[in-house]
């Protein structure tokens, strides 16, 4: 059946509990914005998915992050198809979580890579079905036997949005150009995206780098923005070349500040690597865990609260500089950053 | 008092290209260093994060001023002041030349055929030079669950030449790999089961010719052969082949070593301890100079 065409979208302004509501549901399929653990993740939205109790998720995502860890801290993910099941790289590796869930059965990992996931939100972006991509032809990850969802029976056509194989392997039928992978297009339900402004009709912006979030916002049927700051429109639209996602895809806009941390959101604040690291020691232990998430996720009533007791310090630490966009304040290593004036390469040996 | 970052710089060219005695420098130093002698002035470098990330930079600073280094998450040509600690990093996105997505690195620098080396990590390697970062035992019931390719695969293939930082144990260098994630100079080929190399499988891409080159452990330095298979090239200070044969899984040929891995020279653990990772992110700590670089260093 053919996949049917959307519609142009009126964004909608809601708190973050509001829009959790109305926008996940149980079984739904996500992608989340950002990179890794540390760049603008949505980690208020997957937080507050938490603390709603919503179950059996299917993320579709190019990595796991803060917001995954959240929730297979609940194990509130069914199926994750991704290609990376790490989340806070130098401040904890892979996911505890995750592997504890997984060895128990009570979840599926669907392994791609992320040149493959790239492709196939792409595809889903640009309203095409599949994408040849150079994939690395002769990794298990394209062994036909290492189909996780086939395995499972997820790919018999009862799931619209899981496609019936996991890739197929063709030559190039016009230049020759010997095999290549024919990947099938990623169509999430929803893209929840954290940006660092949003105007009030929907037009989106972040600083430094874009990931697949432009990708991510055309190939899900829905898209909720969560920004640090709503902005008028006529504020973006004096430099639209910075803005990135047009809003006539943005169902739902919601202003959450620091709504990203752990994670950075580029020139508002940096990444908590500490933070990062305390949260993946408590993993490590189910009465540990249970115990921060009591403290961090169950007991504060809201993101606000959460953040009064993260307290001043720390948020004056994380504060990004204008000019770099990350904090020179805070301790990521045992001695404080230098100061500088320039990179190195460039005042030794120009561009 | 400390001084200022333009006093440093000229203090560098000051500071000895000698080699420095073992005692005066860390493995991870070693293998950073190591990392960095493996970039070329022309390289666009496709890195991943840590030591290789580390190497670069220092690369980038010494004998390669002009390589220009990717990061997955959308970065081209980042100038770095302070050392990123993620390929997402806006530290590693500084002053660089566009700044897109993973589109834009995967599918337009690296798919289009630009990168030239690719420099990445792994848990485990075969004698091809083939890596698994995915999982050790049966895949779907695993003993031990990695967090998967993440870039690995598609760099590691589709660079000219990708070389890999391994931590060097007798399960780590194995004969085959439970589950190939990035496929060296020998792997499968599924359409017909056959075990086959690489350049077959590959046969009429553009990538046909693009693999494995070298492989950096905590012992040694290790190259590849006509037949694709990994040799070993330079022993670290301190470590003999026997040691090296002992933590390898299969009967590595040791018979085209060149001698020790290059010690690291005093400027460029100058280079890597002042300018690259101050702040102690990576380098497990500050080690002191001998006598007489410090006494130039104070000036």
């Amino acid at each position: 059946m053919a996949r049917s065409l959307p519609k142009t979208k009126k964004a909608e302004i809601l708190t973050l509990g509001e829009a959790v509501k109305k926008y996940m549901h149980d079984g739904i399929m996500c992608a989340f914005s950002g990179f890794t653990g540390f760049n603008r993740n949505p980690v208020a939205f997957a937080w507050e998915t938490v603390r709603q109790g919503i179950k059996d998720i299917h993320v579709l995502d190019r990595h796991g992050s803060v917001c995954t860890w959240l929730l297979n801290a609940v194990n509130a993910i069914k199926i994750q198809e991704t290609d990376w099941f790490g989340w806070g790289e130098m401040a904890g590796k892979l996911d505890v979580n995750l592997e504890r869930n997984y060895k128990a059965g009570k979840m599926i990992l669907e392994d791609y890579a992320h040149g493959a996931i790239a492709m196939r939100f792409l595809a889903g972006a640009v309203g095409i079905p599949f994408i040849p991509y150079h994939a690395p032809l002769g990794s298990d990850l394209y062994n036909p036997r290492f189909d996780a969802l086939g395995r499972a029976g997820l790919r018999e056509g009862d799931h619209s949005k899981i496609p019936s194989k996991k890739f197929i392997e063709m030559e190039d039928p016009f230049y020759g150009e010997g095999d290549l992978v024919l990947l099938p297009a990623a169509r999430p339900d929803l893209a929840v995206i954290h940006v660092s402004q949003a105007g009030e009709k929907g037009t989106a912006r972040w600083r430094g780098v874009g990931t697949i979030d432009k990708e991510i916002a055309f190939a899900c049927d829905k898209v909720v923005v969560i920004c640090e700051e709503i902005v008028p429109e006529s504020e973006l639209r004096k430099t639209p070349e910075g803005n990135q996602i047009p809003y006539f895809v943005v169902d739902c806009v919601v202003e959450q500040p620091w709504g990203a941390y752990p994670s950075s959101v580029p020139f508002y604040y940096d990444y908590d690597a500490p933070f990062m690291r305390i949260m993946d020691a408590a993993s490590r232990k189910e009465e540990d865990l249970k115990k921060w998430l009591d403290e961090w996720v169950f007991q504060p009533q809201s993101w606000e609260e959460f953040m009064e007791k993260l307290g001043a310090r720390k948020l004056l630490d994380l504060k990004a500089d204008s000019v770099t966009g990350y904090s020179t304040r805070m301790m990521r290593g045992k001695k404080p950053a230098p100061r500088m004036t320039m990179p190195l390469s460039v005042a030794k040996s120009g561009y | 008092m400390a001084k200022s970052m333009e006093q440093m710089i000229e203090l560098m060219d000051k500071i000895p290209h000698e080699p420095a005695k073992p005692s005066e420098f860390m493995l991870p130093e070693l293998m950073a260093i190591a990392v960095a002698h493996e970039v070329r002035d022309d390289d666009i470098v496709f890195a991943g994060t840590g030591l290789p990330m580390v190497g670069i930079m220092t690369a980038n600073l010494l004998n390669a001023p002009h390589a220009l280094l990717i990061y997955e998450s959308g970065i081209c040509d980042g100038k770095t002041m302070h050392v990123p600690m993620t390929v997402c990093d806006q530290r590693a996105a500084n002053m660089s030349s566009t700044l897109g997505g993973l589109v834009d690195t995967f599918g337009y620098y690296l798919q289009r055929g630009y990168v030239t080396l690719g420099f990445l990590g792994g848990a485990a390697i075969d004698k091809y030079g083939g890596v698994n970062v995915t999982s050790i035992g049966d895949y779907f019931t695993p003993t031990h669950r990695f967090t998967g390719s993440g870039g690995n695969s598609d760099i590691g293939t589709l660079a000219h030449r990708t070389a890999f930082i391994i931590l060097q144990e007798k399960r780590r260098f194995l004969e085959k790999n439970d589950y190939t994630t990035t496929p060296g100079w020998w792997c499968w080929d599924f359409k017909s089961g056959e075990w086959k190399p690489k350049k077959e499988v590959w046969k009429n891409t553009p990538f046909a010719e693009s693999g494995p080159c070298t492989v950096v452990t905590n012992m040694g330095v290790y190259g590849f052969d006509e037949e694709g298979i990994i040799y070993l090239k330079t022993v670290h200070p301190g470590v003999t082949v026997a040691q090296v044969q002992e933590n390898c899984g299969f009967d590595l040929n040791v018979s085209r070593i060149e001698g020790e891995t290059p010690h690291p020279t005093y400027r460029e653990l100058f280079v890597l301890r002042e300018f690259v990772d101050p702040e102690l992110i990576f380098l497990p700590q500050k080690v002191d100079y001998p006598a007489n670089i410090q006494s130039i260093i104070d000036g």
